[in-house]
C-alpha cells in the first residue's frame, strides 16, 4: 500500500498542478478584463477621494486630504438631501415597476395579441432615456402639456409638474415607472412561462379563484424572479442619472438631484475630483450594503437566488 | 553586412526628410456651432460669412509650415475636455476660455504667459470689462475674444399693447408695469409672462442677479476675495427686487427665456448672441417686434458681463507657432479691423472687445439688437474672476432658485449662499 501511495502521489499532485494551471490559464482573460475595467477604477477611485485634485495636475501633485471629503459629504446637508431624494427614486421606481409590471406580465400573459402589447410595453426600454426624458418634458409642460390639458378637461388645477419641488421628483418617478415597465414585464413573463399550469388545473379543482391563484401560485413560484428584479433595479436606480437630469433643471437642486447627478457636477464643474471620487464610493457602498441587504431580506423568505 | 548598412542609412535618411519636411501641428480647442467654425453657406455651398475655418485656411497658405486642426466642443463639455485632454496627456495647443474659468487653470500652471507685446496691446486696445475678464492675478494670461453683457430685451407689440411706449428705466418701473403685461388662462396658469427668468441655467439665473446687486451699488466679494458679501443689505435688496416679480404674479419659476421668440414673454434680461434666435423666431415681425434697452437700474446703471479669451496651453510643444497665429488672428490689422473681430462680429454675433473692431464694424453693432449692448460696455462690470468661480457661481444659482420657489427668504437664501462660499474662499484665499 505504502508503495503504491509513493507512486501515486507525486502523478496524482502533479496532474493536479496542471489542471490548477490550466484553469488560472482559463480565467485569466476574464480576470485580467475584471481587473482592469473594475478593480483598478475602484482603487484609483478610492485613492482619488482621499487627494484634493482637480484633473489639471498630475495625481502625484495632488494634496492628501485622507478621509476629510468622506466627512464633508456627510455632513454636507446638500449631500445628504440628494441621497434622500435617490432612495425616494430608487424605492419607488423598483417597486411600482415590479408591482406594474406584475400585473401587466399576467394579465397579457394568455391575452390575445400578447407579442404585440409586450412590444408596445417593452418600445421606452429601447428608447434612449434622453429622448425619454425630453418628451415627456413636453408632456408635463404647465400651459400646453397634455397631463395639465387631461386635468383641465376635469376642472382640476393644473400642475407645475417638473418646477414645484413638492411635485417635480415623483413627476420623474412616474417616467422611469413608465420607461421601466416593459423590461422588467419581459422578465416576469418568461417567469410566468415557466410555472406549470398544472399547478392552475389542480387550484381550479380545488375551487381556487385568479385571486387565490395569484397570491399562492403565481407570486410564490415567481420570487427568484422578482429577487433577480429587485437586486437589478436597486442596483440601477441607485446610479440613476440621465433622467432627473434631463428632466429636474428647472426645479430646485435639492429637491430633484441624484446622487450620480451631484458626483458629475461635482467632478466636472466644481472641478473636484476627490469629492466626487468619495461621493462615488460612498454611492458604491450603499449599493453593495443595499443588495446585500436585499438577498438577505429573500432568504430569510426562504428564495436563496434567482434559477 | 554592407547591404544592412547601406538599407539602415536609406531608413535613416527617409526619416530624416520626414521630419525636415514635418509641419508644426497645432491643435485649436472652440466651442462654436458648426456654423460658425465651418462659415455661412448659401445652397451650393458657397461661404457667404466666413468661419474660423476660412481664416485657418488663410494662415496655412501664407504659413505652409504651420497646419492647425480645429476641434469644436460644445459649450456643456468644454470643460470637461479639457480636463480630460489634460489627465490623458492629449492636449490643445490653443483654447478659446470663459474667463470664469481662468483662475484655476492658472493656478494649476495650464496656460502659458503671454508674450509682453500681446498683454501691452490688448490692454492698450481693449475694452475694459474683456480686459478684467482676461486679467488674473494683475497678469494678462489670454487675448479676448468676446466681451457679452446684459440687457433688457423685451416685446414692443406686447408693451404698445399694454399701453406701454416706453420700456422701463428704473426697476421699480419695470416691477409696476409687469404685472400688466402678464395674462392668465382660466385655470390661472400664466398664458403670456410679465417677465420671464430662467431657472435651469446657472448664467441665467446668476447674472441677472449680480446686475441688479452691482445697480444697487453692492458687489459679491471683497477685493482680494477673502470674504463674500452676499449678506450685504445691497445684495439682500437685489434678491428681494427680483422677488417683488414673482410675488406681484409678473412670473414665476416656470417661466422660461427660450418662450420668449413665442410672443408669450414681455420682458427679460438677455445676452448678445441671442439675436440671431430672435430673428429666425420672428422672422418679418422681427424688427417691430423685439426692442433691446439697458436692464432698469436700482441706484444706477449697471449690468454684468463675461469675456471669452484665447489662450494658449503651456504644456504646448509648438507655443511660438500658436501666438504667432493668436497674433494674426486677433491683432494683426487686416484692414482696419482684425480678423477675429470679423469672426465675431459677422458670424457669430458677438461683441468683439477690440476697440478698434467695435468702430469698423459699426453696421453689424449699431443695429436695433447689438448696439445697446454695445453702448452698455461702460457700465459693464465684469463677472469676477475667482477660484472655483464655477463652484460658486452653482451655489449662489441654487440658492436664487430656492428664494424664487418660496422655499427661502433673500435674507436665508443669500445667508446660506455665504456660508458655502466663505468655506470655498478660505479654503483658497486665507
Amino acid at each position: 500500500m505504502a508503495g503504491l501511495s509513493e507512486t501515486k502521489g507525486p502523478v496524482r499532485r502533479k496532474k493536479l498542478k496542471t489542471n490548477t494551471g490550466a484553469g488560472y490559464a482559463f480565467l485569466a482573460p476574464a480576470l485580467l478584463f475584471y481587473s482592469i475595467f473594475f478593480i483598478y477604477p475602484v482603487i484609483f477611485s478610492f485613492i482619488v477621494s482621499t487627494k484634493r485634485w482637480n484633473m489639471l495636475v498630475p495625481l502625484s501633485r495632488a494634496r492628501n486630504v485622507g478621509f476629510s471629503e468622506y466627512s464633508y459629504l456627510l455632513r454636507d446637508q446638500m449631500f445628504l438631501g440628494v441621497f434622500r431624494n435617490t432612495l425616494v427614486y430608487a424605492l419607488a421606481t423598483v417597486s411600482l415597476t415590479i408591482v406594474v409590471a406584475l400585473v401587466l406580465a399576467v394579465l397579457i400573459n394568455n391575452a390575445k395579441l400578447s407579442v404585440l402589447w409586450r412590444f408596445i410595453y417593452f418600445a421606452p426600454v429601447v428608447t434612449p432615456q434622453v429622448a425619454i426624458g425630453t418628451i415627456w418634458g413636453y408632456l408635463y409642460r404647465p400651459n400646453n402639456g397634455l397631463f395639465n390639458s387631461i386635468l383641465r378637461l376635469f376642472g382640476i388645477k393644473p400642475i407645475y409638474w417638473l418646477t414645484d419641488p413638492n411635485v417635480a421628483l415623483w413627476s420623474i418617478i412616474i417616467t422611469a415607472i413608465w420607461a421601466g415597465i416593459g423590461g422588467s414585464m419581459l422578465i416576469i413573463t418568461a417567469g410566468l412561462k415557466n410555472i406549470p399550469q398544472d399547478y392552475y388545473d389542480a387550484a381550479k379543482i380545488d375551487g381556487a379563484g385568479p385571486f387565490r391563484q395569484f397570491f399562492h401560485i403565481t407570486v410564490p413560484l415567481l420570487s427568484p424572479t422578482l429577487l433577480f428584479l429587485t437586486a437589478t433595479g436597486f442596483i440601477g436606480a441607485w446610479q440613476v442619472f440621465d433622467l432627473p437630469f434631463t428632466m429636474g433643471r428647472n426645479a430646485p437642486a435639492r429637491s430633484v438631484m441624484t446622487v450620480s447627478w451631484y458626483v458629475y457636477e461635482t467632478a466636472f464643474q466644481s472641478l473636484r475630483m476627490g469629492r466626487a471620487s468619495a461621493g462615488a464610493f460612498l454611492l458604491f457602498c450603499v449599493i453593495f450594503g443595499f443588495t446585500l441587504f436585499i438577498l438577505w431580506l429573500f432568504r430569510r423568505g426562504g428564495i436563496k437566488g434567482y434559477e | 553586412m554592407k547591404r544592412s548598412v547601406a538599407l539602415l542609412a536609406v531608413v535613416l535618411c527617409v526619416l530624416l526628410s520626414f521630419s525636415a519636411l514635418a509641419k508644426t501641428k497645432l491643435i485649436f480647442a472652440v466651442h462654436w456651432s458648426d456654423y460658425q467654425v465651418e462659415g455661412v453657406k448659401d445652397e451650393n455651398g458657397n461661404v457667404k460669412v466666413k468661419g474660423l475655418r476660412q481664416y485657418v485656411e488663410e494662415y496655412q497658405k501664407l504659413n505652409p509650415d504651420v497646419e492647425i486642426e480645429i476641434q469644436s466642443v460644445p459649450f456643456d463639455e468644454y470643460l470637461k475636455r479639457i480636463l480630460i485632454s489634460h489627465t490623458a496627456g492629449v492636449i490643445s495647443d490653443i483654447y478659446v476660455l470663459y474667463s470664469l474659468w481662468g483662475v484655476q487653470l492658472v493656478d494649476s500652471g495650464i496656460l502659458d504667459q503671454v508674450p509682453k507685446d500681446i498683454a501691452d496691446k490688448v490692454r492698450a486696445s481693449f475694452v475694459k470689462a474683456a480686459v478684467d475678464g482676461a486679467t488674473i492675478d494683475k497678469a494678462i494670461w489670454g487675448v479676448p475674444v468676446e466681451v457679452a453683457n446684459y440687457a433688457l430685451v423685451y416685446n414692443k407689440k406686447l408693451l404698445r399693447e399694454a399701453g406701454f411706449n416706453e420700456p422701463p428705466k428704473t426697476w421699480d418701473e419695470l416691477i409696476a408695469m409687469a404685472p400688466k403685461l402678464t395674462k392668465r388662462n382660466p385655470d390661472g396658469t400664466v398664458a403670456q409672462y410679465g417677465f420671464a427668468f430662467l431657472a435651469g441655467w446657472d448664467s441665467a439665473v446668476v447674472h441677472p442677479f449680480l446686475a441688479l446687486l452691482y445697480s444697487n451699488g453692492g458687489k459679491p466679494f471683497k477685493d482680494d476675495f477673502t470674504e463674500c458679501l452676499l449678506t450685504s443689505k445691497e445684495a439682500i435688496e437685489a434678491l428681494e427686487a427680483e422677488l417683488k416679480l414673482f410675488k406681484n404674479g409678473a412670473t414665476d419659476p416656470a417661466a422660461s427665456v427660450w418662450t420668449f421668440p413665442t410672443g408669450k414673454v414681455a420682458m427679460m434680461i438677455m445676452a448678445p448672441w441671442y439675436e440671431t434666435a430672435l430673428k429666425l423666431g420672428f422672422k418679418d415681425e422681427y424688427e417691430a417686434t423685439v426692442g433691446v434697452a439697458p436692464i432698469p437700474y436700482l441706484k444706477k446703471p449697471a449690468t454684468i458681463g463675461y469675456t471669452w479669451f484665447i489662450a494658449v496651453d503651456s504644456a504646448s510643444k509648438n507655443k511660438k507657432a500658436a501666438w504667432d497665429f493668436i497674433r494674426w488672428m486677433t491683432l494683426q490689422d487686416a484692414g482696419g479691423f482684425t480678423r477675429m473681430g470679423e469672426l465675431m462680429a459677422k458670424n457669430i454675433g458677438s461683441i468683439p472687445p477690440n476697440k478698434q473692431d467695435i468702430a469698423f464694424f459699426k453696421a453689424e453693432l449699431n443695429d436695433l439688437y447689438t448696439s445697446v449692448f454695445v453702448k452698455e460696455l461702460e457700465n459693464t462690470y465684469q463677472e469676477p474672476n475667482v477660484a472655483q468661480g464655477q463652484e460658486i457661481k452653482t451655489i449662489l444659482m441654487r440658492e436664487i432658485v430656492e428664494a424664487w420657489n418660496g422655499r427661502k427668504t433673500a435674507e436665508q437664501a443669500l445667508s446660506d449662499a455665504k456660508k458655502q462660499i466663505d468655506k470655498i474662499l478660505e479654503e483658497f484665499y486665507k
